[in-house]
């Protein structure tokens, strides 16, 4: 495996505060102390407390994460409370917070759900990227057509054939590679839509890291598509070419 | 020697070029897996006999791979027929049972009596495991004293429910691949769950192998874990300690 492979730049989906039906340890010191044993540069960081308790007190909490160097903070909503999530965007904007996270599994949203779709609009209005979970195959619609964009984290290696698809008439949609885990996945969707619709990401602290790593580093990209998913795709979200 | 005990051969119908065999050994190259037990996806997915028949042919010329007879539980009759015909070879060493495809739950009577079809032949079977029913197999096996049983990837989201049965029987072994890769979940097991029954498998080429290896590797095994997990137990569940050099 080349050296240069070694260093990841970017992960875009990474957690931390506590997780009710599991014992670990999601302090950020502990996500922290993964990402260098991975040799991951920086994350895209968002609080499980926005996701799953409080948003505008687990936002609070994620903005601390900017006096730590290797954290991007990411701002989250509750879309079950889509009223006081058009403030909390606000507020998040006005912060300058650029990156908002969505978490309708978690918080029991379907696809369909009004206030998800009112929200999309929202943050896209403001020019914010979105970082979603959710299985592509239906989530997808709340976000087609807008202009939106967007990476879906939960993209799986049977769902490329979707990803694609509708890569291929939303410039802004980008698929996380962590379960893209098949052999030809990552290469798949970089060959059919460019390597700029696919972003690293590990669910560090929730998910072991090095299945993603290793997956991205043995991927059969060239150089310049490896630094691409690597971190290029998500520093151009922040204005901030790799 | 490093036994890769669940994975595929033939293509899918996911968008991924993975029907060729000489993938198979390419992932097994790359991630220095020296043996794998393939099931044919057709068989699997489709038709039970003309998916054993062309992994048959497969094997006959494939020393490093060897293979699963897919039990199909809808048909026991012609399951047993499988079992007969192709254990003669030598070159099938262990069942393959499936529920999503064949459209059986896991505790289903079909896929009970798939299992007893199994330990009739004395082979170890591979089930596809991805909810809580895994604590079912514990009866099954109490049913079967001759049978025994991999958890295909332990049991997916439910795993601590498969760590418990692992627990309780003695004859259920478990193997980690998934795409849902919880933090800890191999450390978890290994530190529950008697070594002996703890096994190496990369559901390859459908996956990956990066994938399993590095939720193995994430568990940070010793020496004695590892030769266990990669390769010893498997080989003596698959009467494969003799074999030192496949392609001898």
């Amino acid at each position: 495996m080349p050296v240069e492979r070694q260093e990841i730049d970017l992960d875009v989906d990474v957690l931390f505060g506590v997780v009710p039906s599991r014992r670990l340890d999601a302090s950020l010191e502990a996500v922290a102390e993964l990402h260098k044993r991975h040799r991951i540069r920086r994350g895209l960081v968002c609080s499980l407390r926005s996701a799953l308790f409080d948003a505008c007190t687990g936002n609070d909490e994620m903005r601390k994460a900017r006096e730590r160097a290797g954290f991007v903070p990411v701002g989250a909503v509750d879309v079950r409370d889509a009223l006081t999530a058009e403030a909390e965007i606000e507020r998040l904007v006005a912060s300058g917070v650029r990156l908002l996270r969505l978490f309708p599994p978690e918080q029991w949203v379907e696809a369909d759900s009004p206030g998800l779709a009112h929200l999309v609009d929202v943050a896209v209005g403001h020019g914010m990227v979105l970082l979603t979970s959710g299985d592509l195959s239906s989530f997808w619609r709340p976000f087609a057509g807008r202009g939106a964009r967007v990476c879906f984290l939960d993209v799986h290696a049977y769902r490329v054939a979707d990803f694609v698809v509708l890569a291929r008439r939303e410039p802004g949609f980008v698929a996380s590679t962590r379960m893209l885990c098949g052999p030809d996945s990552i290469e798949r969707i970089a060959g059919e839509v460019g390597a700029h619709h696919l972003a690293y990401g590990s669910r560090a602290p929730l998910h072991d890291v090095l299945p993603s790593a290793l997956r991205l580093r043995t991927a059969g990209l060239d150089d310049r598509e490896w630094r691409q998913v690597a971190g290029g795709t998500a520093a151009a979200w922040l204005a901030d070419p790799a | 020697m490093i036994i890769d005990v669940h994975g595929h051969a033939g293509p899918w119908f996911f968008s991924t070029e993975v029907g060729s065999v000489e993938l198979n050994l390419a992932l097994m190259d790359r991630y220095g897996i020296d043996r794998q037990i393939v099931s044919a996806s057709e068989a699997v997915t489709y038709d039970m006999v003309s998916g054993n028949s062309w992994l048959a042919e497969v094997l006959e010329t494939q020393p490093r791979l060897l293979g699963y007879v897919v039990v199909n539980p809808n048909d026991l009759a012609a399951a047993a027929r499988e079992l007969e015909k192709y254990r003669a070879t030598g070159r099938f060493v262990g069942v393959k049972v499936h529920t999503t495809y064949p459209g059986q739950p896991l505790m289903s009577a079909a896929v009970r009596d798939a299992l007893g079809l199994a330990a009739e032949a004395g082979l170890p079977v591979l089930v596809h495991t991805w909810d809580e029913t895994v604590l079912g197999l514990v009866d099954v096996l109490e049913r079967y004293p001759d049978l025994r049983v991999i958890a295909g990837h332990m049991g997916g989201p439910a795993w601590r429910t498969a760590v418990e049965a692992a627990r309780r029987s003695d004859r259920l072994y478990l193997e980690p691949c998934c795409s849902i890769t919880d933090r800890g979940r191999f450390r978890y097991a290994l530190d529950r769950v008697p070594l002996a029954q703890m096994l190496f498998g990369t559901d390859s080429t459908l996956v990956d192998p990066a994938v399993a290896m590095g939720v193995v590797l994430e568990a940070d095994l010793t020496d004695d874990e590892y030769d266990h997990v990669m390769g010893r137990n498997a080989a003596g569940l698959f009467g494969l300690e003799a074999e030192t050099d496949p392609t001898a």
